[in-house]
């Protein structure tokens, strides 16, 4: 069987780091913001959890940002075809059916994921906000209420306090819903674990050889 | 031994006496009695160690008016027969009034009182006969008159200890020292120079009702001679003589030359009127009293000062007329005399909310003189208890909430560095609490505060001071340092200028009076500040400014920010008020110049709205401005984000059967 070699190993340990580190932060989150009606733990508790995996979240960043911005992928990978804006929006356009009709009738994914191109144009679109704009939003905010005295210029600057808690609670109110999507799309590839896998292992099946393995079996 | 001494000196006597000229025209009787009392050297001692002498003048005695009468008729105890015999007498006082009892057997009482004044006298029973009228040389009562000069006419019965009870129980005296007179610049007058209503043939009585009103009436005396005329060229003095009696300053009768005061130290000088109980009239009609009592300055601070170091404009030649609309207004002028020194403080109290309200007209706030007093301005006493009774005396209720802390009970152990009253507040620059900074005064005294507290107060994973900062500035120290009702408070300020907007700004801004800015913002006036009205008034207000409400964690009531606990029930739980379920309360505080800030309460649905972001944009607490409309977005974003998978899922079981065709070629 043919394998590509989609993720390499930053990429990965990045993916995962950030996975659990996500899902913590929201939980917490959720622990802070909902003291009095969610008992997971103290608020105390859960404050010192939110902030030091802020921290290990901010250094993940690093990661990514270092590795894909040296090797270069960042701009082959998460930058869409800007010079080429109608083309764009019909593969766009062409994915987002994919999903919503072409899935359902048994067509073929038309975007087949190779190194230097994996993400399908509605991941590149969503990806490099995510990354570039969200989460470093997240993590300045998440900075301005760590500490608000010591980042009081960047906090008047956004317009006070208030705003600073307004979009991290948004933003986080945004990655809750996102990661059920984001969770529930990794397992719409050949089949359900192939993405999954792929995070763990760094390679994908090709698709033609899994369909031939697959001939007569059911795919949901 | 006593009696042989008395036996051998009345038989020396007798022996002696027939050597002794003896006046014929006296009775038998009396020259018996003259026998021994004509001797010069015959004298008593009586019990208090009075010494009276016996001797009796025979000649003056035969020409008085009783010079026919046997001396039995009045000595009526003591004849040949049974005298010597010992006799007590107590004092001369006691004798006079013994023997004056004879008089009354020739002049019956009902004669004596027939003259007013004489009546008076003898009902009394204070003075008696034989001290005025003498004992035994009494001469005719009209040659008497008629030969005596006015002044010892008065004198005979004004050198006795009279006195004249007034219908208000004072007691006036009517003894004249005759000394005294003589030493004075009346000395050579007779009595009736200036008492011209009383002559040996009239003495009026006057009734007045008290000391106060005899001292008034007498002063007219004064007037005679010196006329409104002379008194004017000494302004202070006429001012003087318009609210206080001459006799008040010069006295009755010892009236000294004024030119004698002037060569004194002066401050001496000042207080020969000022020690007096002397006071000014304010034109509203207040009244103050000038007095100055000499102990007070020598007790005090102040006691090598001399008058004029702070009354500059006095002096022994000047002194000016001053006039006040008030004793508030006195008060106010007053504060210069001090700034002559006293600069630094006087510039700190000038900007105090004491200084503001003593300004608005509110005369129970203390400006230099409430606090130091006027001339008794004391020593700053080592004993802080007794420096925080001053503050205590108009703030009773923080005095009384200080007393159950813990630094009155540092106080009360004596410790050093324990805080008074001024420790926190100022002793002249006294702030109105919302913009005094109180937390700096904490951190005075407790230096490490913020090291301490960074040992817990911090986030992971860096321990910055910084993080203790924010909490510092946002909330006052006492919020959890006391067991008690906590608040947000929201003040208007203008973030631009990073400065509070007070009541007068605002009003100008609405073009209202200061007055209506309540209704600027409690428009439906409820009391409360709902949603809609907040929203209203701050879009007004930043309309024409950069206004917002910058917010502060404090005390409910203020003055549990006096009821410091021990470290031990110090709030040290996050969620006091990082949680939905805070017990804050939410107030919006507009300040005024000088004076305590207006408040009023929120309704907690306009602090949670989000139409309340742009207007509390430097402020955050979970407890109380935590946003709901984001904690539903969360739960539907949770939701949305289910559906999706749930949806796409079902979809695609629904369309299984086509793929399978699809799949099978069909």
């Amino acid at each position: 069987m043919k394998k590509i070699y989609l993720h390499p190993l930053p990429v990965r340990v990045w993916h995962w780091i950030n996975a659990i580190g996500f899902i913590i932060l929201i939980l917490t989150g959720v622990q802070i913001r909902f003291v009095d009606q969610v008992g997971l733990m103290s608020f105390e508790t859960a404050v010192q959890i939110h902030s030091w995996l802020g921290f290990i979240l901010l250094a993940n960043y690093f990661i990514w940002f270092v590795y894909y911005i040296f090797t270069g992928k960042f701009f082959k990978i998460y930058i869409p075809p800007f010079w080429k804006p109608v083309e764009f929006i019909k593969i766009c356009i062409r994915q987002a059916k994919y999903y919503a009709y072409g899935i359902m009738i048994g067509d073929e994914n038309p975007h087949h994921p190779v190194p230097e191109n994996k993400f399908n144009p509605l991941q590149q679109i969503s990806y490099l906000f995510i990354m570039a704009v969200l989460i470093p939003v997240q993590i300045i905010t998440g900075l301005m209420l760590w500490d608000p005295q010591l980042f009081g210029s960047v906090v008047s600057l956004i317009g006070g306090i208030q705003v600073a808690t307004l979009i991290h609670t948004a933003l986080w109110i945004f990655f809750s819903a996102f990661i059920i999507v984001h969770f529930y799309l990794a397992t719409l590839g050949v089949t359900p674990m192939t993405h999954i896998k792929a995070m763990f292992t760094g390679y994908e099946d090709e698709l033609k050889h899994i369909i031939q393995e697959k001939k007569g079996g059911e795919e949901i | 031994m006593r009696g042989i001494t008395i036996s051998s000196l009345v038989i020396f006597c007798f022996l002696f006496s027939y050597f002794l000229p003896i006046k014929d025209a006296v009775s038998d009787d009396t020259k018996s009695c003259l026998r021994c009392h004509s001797v010069k050297t015959l004298s008593k001692q009586l019990e208090n160690k009075e010494s009276l002498s016996l001797y009796i003048d025979g000649s003056k005695f035969e020409k008085s008016v009783h010079g026919a009468m046997d001396c039995s008729s009045c000595h009526t105890d003591i004849s040949l027969k049974n005298h010597p015999k010992p006799k007590k007498i107590a004092s001369k006082k006691a004798y006079a009034k013994e023997v004056s009892q004879n008089c009354l057997q020739c002049h019956p009482q009902d004669s004596l009182m027939k003259p007013e004044v004489h009546g008076k006298i003898v009902k009394k029973n204070e003075i008696f006969c034989s001290e005025c009228h003498g004992s035994h040389y009494i001469t005719s009562m009209k040659d008497w008159k008629k030969k005596a000069g006015f002044s010892t006419y008065c004198m005979t019965c004004h050198q006795h200890a009279i006195t004249k009870t007034l219908p208000g129980k004072e007691k006036l005296s009517l003894k004249v020292n005759e000394s005294e007179i003589k030493k004075s610049v009346h000395g050579k007058f007779e009595c009736i120079v200036c008492h011209s209503d009383f002559s040996k043939i009239n003495h009026p009585i006057y009734n007045y009702k008290t000391k106060a009103q005899y001292r008034t009436e007498m002063t007219q005396i004064c007037t005679k001679c010196h006329k409104d005329q002379d008194l004017q060229k000494n302004p202070a003095h006429y001012a003087l003589t318009k609210t206080a009696s001459c006799i008040e300053c010069h006295g009755y009768h010892g009236v000294k030359p004024a030119k004698v005061a002037k060569s004194l130290p002066e401050s001496q000088y000042c207080l020969n009127c000022h020690s007096r109980a002397i006071s000014m009239k304010m034109k509203n009609g207040e009244t103050m009293s000038v007095q100055v009592k000499e102990e007070d300055l020598l007790n005090s601070t102040h006691k090598k000062l001399k008058c004029t170091d702070c009354h500059k404009e006095f002096s022994t030649t000047q002194h000016p007329m001053r006039t006040f609309d008030s004793i508030a207004d006195y008060r106010a002028k007053s504060k210069e005399v001090c700034n002559n020194c006293h600069k630094e403080e006087v510039l700190k109290y000038d900007k105090s909310i004491h200084a503001m309200a003593f300004k608005k007209g509110n005369a129970q706030s203390p400006d230099c003189l409430k606090c130091h007093g006027y001339h008794k301005v004391s020593w700053i006493t080592p004993d802080k208890s007794a420096r925080n009774e001053l503050c205590v005396k108009c703030h009773t209720r923080e005095g009384d909430a200080f007393s159950s802390s813990v630094h009155n009970l540092a106080l009360k152990q004596g410790k050093k560095d324990a805080p008074v009253c001024s420790s926190c507040h100022n002793s002249h620059d006294v702030m109105p609490t919302n913009i005094a900074n109180l937390n700096a005064s904490c951190l005075r005294c407790h230096k490490d505060i913020k090291t301490s507290h960074n040992k817990w107060l911090w986030n992971p994973p860096v321990r910055l001071t910084t993080f203790v900062d924010t909490h510092f500035n946002s909330t006052s120290c006492a919020s959890c340092h006391t067991q008690t009702n906590k608040a947000v408070y929201l003040t208007v300020v203008d973030r631009a200028k990073k400065k509070v907007l007070t009541e007068d700004e605002i009003a100008k801004i609405f073009g209202v009076n200061s007055n209506e800015v309540k209704g600027k913002i409690d428009f439906n006036g409820d009391g409360k500040i709902q949603e809609q009205e907040l929203w209203q008034f701050m879009s007004s207000l930043k309309a024409k400014t950069h206004a917002n409400l910058a917010g502060r964690i404090d005390v409910l009531d203020p003055n549990d920010a006096h009821k410091i606990e021990p470290k031990s029930k110090t709030v040290k739980d996050c969620a006091v008020c990082h949680s939905s379920g805070a017990q804050l309360s939410g107030k919006i505080e507009i300040n005024k110049e000088g004076t305590k800030a207006v408040k009023f309460d929120f309704e907690r649905t306009a602090l949670n709205s989000v139409y309340a972001i742009p207007d509390i944009k430097d402020f955050y607490v979970l407890g109380l401005t935590k946003i709901k409309i984001l904690d539903i977005l969360f739960f539907i974003a949770v939701l949305g984000g289910i559906a999706v998978p749930v949806g796409h899922i079902t979809l695609r079981i629904l369309t299984a059967p086509i793929r399978r065709k699809r799949r099978e070629g069909k």
